[in-house]
């Protein structure tokens, strides 16, 4: 008990330690935040876009540089691009780190958003497509008004899902240098050479986090469900 | 504007092809004002590929579609403006499961024709009143029987007040004990002059309800005429085993 108390002190309460830790999940948190509103836009824009072309054949160009976007992104590990995008792409440029992770993950999280959009709209009964501009209603609004509410609501949790992935990818970040919350617990273990407590407080985080989340999709599943019972 | 057309919907020499397959050879129609025209045949005569031509759900491959005196295949030509005087109902009622009924009535009128919500939450329960099921306005499709569902889509094409319904057997996906509440609401639609065309396998409903009964195979219309005529007396080869088969 004595040991633990000591190994306490020294990875969290000596030299403010904790510090590390508390700040690395706010830029964790912050990451992931903007990285999931961008893959969210991205994805449902790439995922309509390709959906639109597989049910009507238009769109053929756009289809076209979708599918070049998904097969990089799909294709390479996140880090090679987070790496490419923070040293090659904005070498030149004066752009922060979090910037270049929040881009380097919302981008790679957008193709698997895409694909998961995509196959929710295209779950969606042709029938709904069919009523829907039957009544008058264009190619977009009926997407808007009635397609995608329902495809949103069967691919939720997928959706869900991709952010805890995307949460838990983050954790490269430490590769550009950028202190989130796995490279706060690496710090702590670099000055007291102790790998075991604060490695095992970062673990403990990431997993509370995605149990919170979890729940939080589920609840928010159930409440969409009650509109249909 | 004017509000008399004759005929309502032309259709000149309509073709449809699915790549290779030439489902729709050369169709000719005329549909009045206020009448009702059910179209029967076999399956795979293209009938149903006729009536969604008629809304542009398939676009034909040649002929045209007059609406109103408006040729409707122009690419030019605003078509969800025209498609919200042609209501349609769908084999598989098509209701939206993420509504309630009275949304799925509304939804049309308010956001396309810009009509005030009250008015037409007031349209849709009179409607709604009429085929009795005012008291499931607050229901979702998946509470509602198929019978219910059906009726209910007749009403949220009505809610738009169309100048033409269409009708895409509206009947075949039922119960056997739910078909005649549907027809129920036909009749009526009928009696109130409604300009209707119908692809039904119903043939009662036909013989009793019809101003002109059509019958297509192989996809061309082989007969046309009134329904006394047309059951009493049909004179085409194929029509006459049609009919012994299915009356």
């Amino acid at each position: 008990m004595r040991e633990f108390q000591e190994a306490f002190y020294s990875n969290f309460i000596e030299d403010d330690r904790w510090e590390y830790i508390v700040d690395g999940l706010g830029v964790t948190l912050k990451i992931t935040f903007f990285a999931v509103i961008i893959g969210i836009v991205l994805g449902f824009l790439v995922g309509i876009i390709r959906s639109t072309y597989e049910r009507t054949g238009k769109l053929k160009i756009l289809n076209a540089i979708c599918k070049v976007y998904l097969t990089v992104i799909r294709g390479t590990p996140v880090l090679v691009q987070l790496l490419i995008i923070y040293f090659v792409i904005f070498a030149s440029a004066n752009v922060s780190k979090e910037l270049a992770a929040v881009i380097a993950f919302g981008v790679n999280s957008g193709a698997y958003v895409a694909e998961i959009c995509r196959s929710g709209i295209m779950s969606i009964d042709v029938g709904q497509l069919e009523a829907g501009r039957s009544l008058g209603f264009s190619y977009w609004k009926t997407m808007w008004y009635i397609i995608l509410p329902q495809a949103l609501k069967n691919v939720l949790p997928a959706l869900g899902n991709e952010f805890i992935v995307l949460l838990k990818e983050t954790s490269v970040s430490g590769y550009i240098a950028l202190e989130d919350l796995t490279k706060g617990g690496d710090i702590i273990r670099s000055r007291t050479y102790d790998p075991f407590l604060p490695l095992i407080a970062v673990a403990v985080i990431y997993l509370v986090m995605v149990m919170i989340f979890s729940r939080f999709v589920t609840l928010l599943e159930r409440r969409l469900k009650q509109s249909e019972r | 504007m004017n509000d008399n057309y004759d005929p309502l919907i032309q259709a000149i020499d309509v073709h449809k092809s699915f790549g290779s397959n030439e489902v729709l050879k050369g169709i000719n129609l005329e549909i009045s004002q206020g009448e009702v025209v059910v179209i029967v045949g076999p399956s795979g005569s293209g009938k149903s590929t006729f009536l969604r031509c008629m809304n542009l759900l398939e676009v034909p491959t040649g002929g045209k579609i007059l609406f109103e005196g408006t040729d409707i295949t122009d690419r030019g030509v605003n078509i969800d403006k025209h498609r919200q005087k042609m209501g349609m109902v769908f084999q598989h009622f098509n209701l939206f499961p993420h509504m309630n009924v009275l949304k799925n009535l509304t939804l049309a009128p308010i956001k396309l024709q810009g009509r005030k919500p009250e008015e037409v939450r007031a349209y849709a329960m009179e409607l709604l009143g009429r085929i009795g099921l005012a008291d499931r306005a607050e229901a979702y499709p998946s509470q509602l029987s198929g019978g219910q569902k059906q009726r209910i889509a007749i009403v949220r094409a009505l809610c738009m007040r169309p100048e033409v319904m269409l009708f895409d057997e509206p009947t075949s996906a039922l119960d056997p004990e739910m078909v005649g509440e549907v027809l129920n609401v036909m009749r009526d639609l009928a009696r109130e002059r409604m300009t209707m065309v119908v692809v039904t396998h119903e043939m009662g409903f036909a013989r009793e309800v019809a101003n002109r009964v059509v019958f297509m195979d192989e996809g061309i219309i082989m007969e046309e005429n009134t329904p006394e005529e047309f059951f009493g007396n049909p004179k085409n080869e194929r029509l006459q085993s049609f009919l012994s088969k299915v009356l």
